[in-house]
C-alpha cells in the first residue's frame, strides 16, 4: 500500500516537471518566471495548447489500449487493431490527396477528415462484427482486421495519386505535435477527460469481465452493455488521438502493460494511472523530440520507442512469472 | 419439516439451430440439497445449467428460482441467488487470488462506498476453499487446482444461496475433491447453500449428493436419490458401461467399479 502511495507521488511529481519542462522548452527561449507580451503569446498559443494535445493524446491512447486489452483479454491488443487508425489515415489521406477542406470551422481539414474516416472504421467494424445486436470480441478484431486491411489499401491508392502533399501525408502517419495549436487541441481537451471518467466509471465491471463473459454474466454484469460501452470508448478515444496527432504507436501497448507488471490487473488503478503515467509520457517524449536536434524535430514516435522500449523490455525481464504470457 | 423448493425446472426444451439439445426436462431441488447432473459428453449438462443461469433462454419451458422465473430478476438481484462456476479457468490478467475472490462480491457492492462485513464473506470463502494461504498470491502464477480452487471460492463469495458448478472437481487431486465438495456438503447441510454440480465421478456422486440427474441425448433417463438413479442398468443405457455396484459392509457407502469393455 505505501508502495502504491509513492507511485502515484513519484508519477504526479514527474507529471507537474514534465509540464513544466514542456512549456518552457522550445526554440525560443523564454522564463516561465518573467514573460513578455511576447513570451506570453508564445507560452498561450503554441506551447501549452501542445503540451496539453501531448497529455491528453497520451493518456487516451494508453487508457484506450489498456482497455482494449481488459476487454479482449488478450496482452496484443490495442486501438490500432480495430482498424480505427486505418480509417482516419483515410480520412487524412483523402483531404490532403484530393483537397477536402472542412465544412466545420473548427476543425481542419485533415482533423476533421481523420475524425470521420476513424468514426466510419468504427461503425463499419461494429456492422460486420455483430450478429443479431450481439457481438462478440473475436468477430470484432476480425472484422476491424479486414476494414483495417480494405482502408489500409485505400490509403495506399491515394499514397500513390498524391504528389506534392506526400510529404505532408507521411508526417502524418510519422504522428506529432509540432503543428499543435488549439485548434486541433481542443479536440483532446474536450473529448478525453469525458471518456476517462467514464471508462473510470465502470472498471469494476470491467474486472469481473477478466473473468469470462459467463462467469461475468453470472456475477449480475450486463456485459452485452458493458463491452458495447468500453470498445466504443476505446475507439472513440484513437479517433481523437489519431486526428489530433496523426499516427502515435507504442503508447496504447506498451505503457498498460507497465502499470500492470507494477501494480496488477485491477482496473480501478490500472486505468488512473495508465491514463496518468501515459499522458507524462507522451509530453516528456515530445518535449524530447523538439529539444534534441533543435530547431529541428524528431519525430514522436522515434523518441517513444527509443525510451520506452528499454524500459519495458526491463520490466518484462524482471517480472517474476506472475504474467501469464 | 420439508425446506423450500429453490429451483424448479419446467419442462425445458433447447435447441441450437434445429437440433433438439434439450427435451423436456423436469426437476425441483430444496434448500441444501446437493444435486449431481450426469450424462455423456455431448448430452446437455453445461446446457442446462446455463439454462438455469439465464445466459441461454429455453424454447420451451421455465425455470423458477426462489418462486419466481429466473428471467424476471434483474442481473444483480439474480447474482445475489445464483453463482456459477465454468469450466474454463479464465482471467490471463495477474490479479491476485484475493482480488479475484472479492470480485464475487460484485451483485453486494454499492458503486460507491463498500458495504461493511465484506472482506468476512471473502476471507470465509477462501477459508472453505483452504486457499486462505494464497491469498496473496497471483492467480495466474497458481497450478491447475489451486485456479479451480480459487474459481469455486470467487463464487462462494457470492454468497448466493443456489450454486451451479460445471465440473467443479476436475482439476483437483483426490484430497482436494474430497475437501472441496465436503465444505460443498456441509453449507448444504447447514441449509446456507444449494449445489447443482456437473460431475463425471460415479463415486463422489454417490459419496455426497443427495439427487442425480441422468442426461442422455437431451432427455432425463432418471432423477431421483443416487441409489436409486445409478445402478447397473442405467449406467449401461447410459454410457455403454458395465458397472459393477458394491456396497461397503461397514459404512454402507455404495461404489462403483466399471468394467473393462469387451476388446
Amino acid at each position: 500500500m505505501r508502495r502504491f502511495f509513492l507511485s502515484w507521488a513519484i508519477l504526479f511529481v514527474f507529471f507537474s516537471l514534465s509540464l513544466f519542462l514542456a512549456l518552457s522548452t522550445g526554440p525560443v527561449r523564454i522564463s516561465l518566471f518573467a514573460l513578455s507580451a511576447r513570451d506570453q503569446s508564445i507560452l498561450l498559443n503554441l506551447r501549452l495548447p501542445r503540451a496539453l494535445s501531448s497529455f491528453f493524446v497520451g493518456g487516451g491512447l494508453a487508457l484506450a489500449g489498456a482497455v482494449f486489452q481488459g476487454l479482449f483479454r488478450n496482452p496484443l491488443a490495442d486501438s490500432y487493431l480495430l482498424g480505427i487508425s486505418s480509417g482516419a489515415s483515410l480520412g487524412a489521406a483523402a483531404a490532403l490527396v484530393l483537397g477536402f477542406t472542412s465544412p466545420l470551422a473548427m476543425f481542419t481539414g485533415v482533423s476533421f477528415f481523420s475524425f470521420f474516416g476513424s468514426l466510419l472504421a468504427l461503425s463499419l467494424v461494429f456492422y460486420f462484427g455483430s450478429r443479431d445486436g450481439y457481438f462478440s470480441v473475436f468477430r470484432l478484431l476480425l472484422s476491424g482486421l479486414g476494414v483495417g486491411l480494405f482502408f489500409s489499401s485505400l490509403v495506399a491508392v491515394l499514397m500513390i495519386m498524391a504528389e506534392e502533399e506526400l510529404k505532408a501525408l507521411i508526417f502524418f502517419f510519422m504522428g506529432g505535435f509540432s503543428s499543435a495549436s488549439w485548434e486541433t487541441a481542443w479536440l483532446a481537451i474536450a473529448f478525453v477527460p469525458i471518456c476517462v471518467l467514464i471508462a473510470f466509471y465502470y472498471a469494476r465491471e470491467l474486472n469481473v469481465l477478466l473473468l469470462g463473459e459467463e462467469t461475468a454474466l453470472s456475477s449480475g454484469v450486463s456485459t452485452k452493455r458493458i463491452q458495447a460501452i468500453y470498445a466504443v470508448l476505446a475507439a472513440f478515444l484513437t479517433s481523437v488521438s489519431v486526428s489530433v496527432a496523426g499516427l502515435i504507436g507504442f503508447v496504447g501497448l506498451i505503457i498498460p502493460h507497465m502499470v500492470r507488471m507494477a501494480f496488477g490487473a485491477d482496473h480501478r488503478i490500472l486505468l488512473p494511472f495508465t491514463f496518468l503515467l501515459g499522458g507524462t509520457f507522451l509530453v516528456l517524449c515530445d518535449t524530447i523530440a523538439k529539444m534534441v536536434l533543435a530547431p529541428s524535430e524528431l519525430p514522436i514516435g522515434v523518441v517513444t520507442s527509443l525510451f520506452g522500449v528499454p524500459i519495458f523490455l526491463y520490466l518484462l525481464k524482471k517480472e517474476r512469472g506472475e504474467y501469464d504470457l | 419439516m420439508e425446506r423450500n423448493i429453490v429451483l424448479q425446472v419446467n419442462n425445458v426444451s433447447f435447441a441450437y439451430e434445429r437440433a433438439l439439445v434439450l427435451k423436456n426436462i423436469a426437476f425441483s431441488i430444496r434448500q441444501g440439497e446437493f444435486m449431481a447432473l450426469i450424462g455423456p459428453n455431448g448430452s446437455g449438462k453445461t446446457t442446462l445449467l446455463k439454462i438455469i443461469l439465464g445466459t441461454l433462454i429455453a424454447r420451451e419451458g421455465e425455470i423458477w428460482l426462489d418462486g419466481k422465473p429466473v428471467l424476471s430478476y434483474p442481473p444483480k438481484e439474480r447474482a445475489k441467488k445464483m453463482s456459477y462456476v465454468s469450466q474454463q479457468a479464465v482471467a490471463g490478467f495477474p490479479l491476485t487470488v484475493e482480488e479475484l475472490v472479492s470480485l464475487g462480491r460484485y451483485p453486494h457492492e454499492e458503486r460507491f462506498g463498500r458495504k461493511p462485513g465484506e472482506p468476512q464473506a471473502v476471507e470465509d470463502a477462501l477459508r472453505l476453499t483452504d486457499s486462505l494461504p494464497l491469498k496473496e498470491r497471483k492467480f495466474t502464477a497458481l497450478s491447475g487446482g489451486e485456479k479451480q480452487k480459487v474459481l469455486i471460492a470467487r463464487a462462494l463469495a457470492q454468497t448466493s444461496y443456489l450454486l451451479l458448478l460445471d465440473e467443479p472437481t476436475v482439476h483437483l487431486d483426490l484430497y482436494f475433491q474430497l475437501q472441496v465438495l465436503n465444505s460443498l456438503k456441509r453449507l448444504c447441510a447447514e441449509g446456507k447453500s444449494t449445489v447443482v454440480a456437473v460431475m463425471h465421478d460415479l463415486n463422489l456422486i454417490s459419496l455426497f449428493a443427495d439427487k442425480v440427474l441422468l442426461l442422455k441425448s437431451g432427455e432425463a433417463l432418471a432423477f431421483g436419490k443416487v441409489s436409486e438413479v445409478l445402478n447397473e442398468g442405467s449406467m449401461e443405457e447410459a454410457f455403454g458401461v458395465k458397472v459393477a455396484v458394491t456396497e461397503d459392509s461397514q459404512t454402507g457407502a455404495v461404489y462403483y467399479l466399471p468394467r473393462k469393455p469387451p476388446p
